[in-house]
């Protein structure tokens, strides 16, 4: 196919995409997950399957997003992900990276903003899964903390929605804060697309000129001690800033364009 | 029982060891967010720092409505009074 055929091809799998996102939002939500309640099993059990359920699903959708040749990737490192306790933390350049972690992370919880908990499409999926929401913040800081004491594996984006391109990074605490609160262990994502890709300025149908190749990058575990004897606030105003800076180089290192200022 | 006094000198005790604020800071006329810069996750580790100190269950619908040192004193006595 010449150039202007595969254009117009990314277009028709990215509405594609989006429209089977919504329909299997809805068939898990409404079908789906109220099936898996007739199964025997305590609510954590429950959660646990219906969070697995979610993972496969994301990987079926990662399957024909890459299958239907709009979107290449690598993922390195992904067997360090889904550890009892686990906080993982990434950055966000494009709206497809969550369905990345989500798809390749082991049962994985997650924060996700409010809006999921009332959008028809996904609003019974966040639920089902137990998902967490980003508002208001205290409850999300306890609810956060709590899951990751309980042994979950939690998935947080400190930017807080996706990377503002040409503007400079900023990281809400609220993840460094949970990290010294209550994270075993605290793994970053990095996470780069070679060009614009459905980030926080594009509409769904302003596809790349080439087929976007991303690549998530999962670092090097924390280490959280030097955090641990600190008085929290301290604490996360500390990590915080560290993993801002040390995202700015480990994302350098990164193959891909950068979005960021 | 504990006076309103002292429930001051806890509160303050715990701004300056969580916030490292300077106590003279520490007016009750301050505004927690504005003039001390208590955001509100830290407003989520100072409930917690309160609790361990007063034994009492605080929960954030306590805290909506405070603004000031001596809003916090106020819903903090309460609490104890209780």
């Amino acid at each position: 196919m010449g150039e202007r055929q595969t254009y117009l091809w990314r277009i028709l799998v990215t509405g594609t995409c989006f429209v089977l996102f919504g329909i299997g939002g809805l068939i898990l939500g409404l079908l789906v997950f109220p099936a898996l309640l007739l199964w025997p099993g305590d609510s954590r059990l429950r959660r646990a399957r219906t969070r697995a359920l979610v993972q496969r699903s994301f990987r079926l959708f990662v399957a024909v997003m890459s299958g239907l040749r709009g979107i290449g990737y690598e993922f390195e490192g992904r067997e360090r992900l889904g550890r009892p306790g686990q906080l993982i933390v990434a950055n966000h350049p494009t709206l497809v990276d969550v369905v990345f972690i989500v798809a390749f992370t082991p049962a994985p919880a997650c924060v996700v903003k409010a809006a999921l908990f009332a959008n028809p499409f996904t609003r019974r999926v966040v639920q089902a899964a137990g998902y967490i929401s980003n508002a208001p913040t205290d409850q999300m800081i306890e609810q956060s903390t709590a899951a990751l004491k309980s042994g979950d594996c939690l998935v947080m984006f400190p930017e807080g929605t996706r990377t503002r391109p040409g503007q400079p990074r900023h990281f809400h605490r609220g993840a460094a804060s949970v990290a010294v609160r209550g994270a075993a262990v605290l793994t970053p994502i990095y996470i780069r697309v070679d060009q614009p890709l459905l980030d926080k300025t594009q509409a769904w149908y302003q596809v790349p000129p080439r087929r976007p190749n991303i690549v998530l990058r999962v670092g090097d575990d924390i280490d959280l001690e030097p955090y641990r004897h600190l008085p929290s606030p301290r604490a996360s105003r500390q990590l915080n800033a560290w993993l801002l800076e040390h995202y700015e180089q480990e994302l350098e290192r990164t193959a891909g364009y950068n979005e960021s200022a | 029982m504990q006076t309103r006094d002292e429930v001051l000198e806890q509160v303050k005790a715990a701004l300056v060891e969580l916030f490292e604020l300077e106590p003279d800071r520490i007016m009750p006329s301050a505004r927690l967010n504005e003039d001390l810069e208590i955001d509100s996750i830290d407003a989520v580790d100072l409930m917690d720092r309160l609790r361990r100190q007063t034994g009492r269950k605080i929960s954030a619908e306590n805290f909506r409505s405070v603004r000031t040192v001596d809003d916090l004193v106020t819903a903090v006595h309460a609490l104890v009074q209780a």
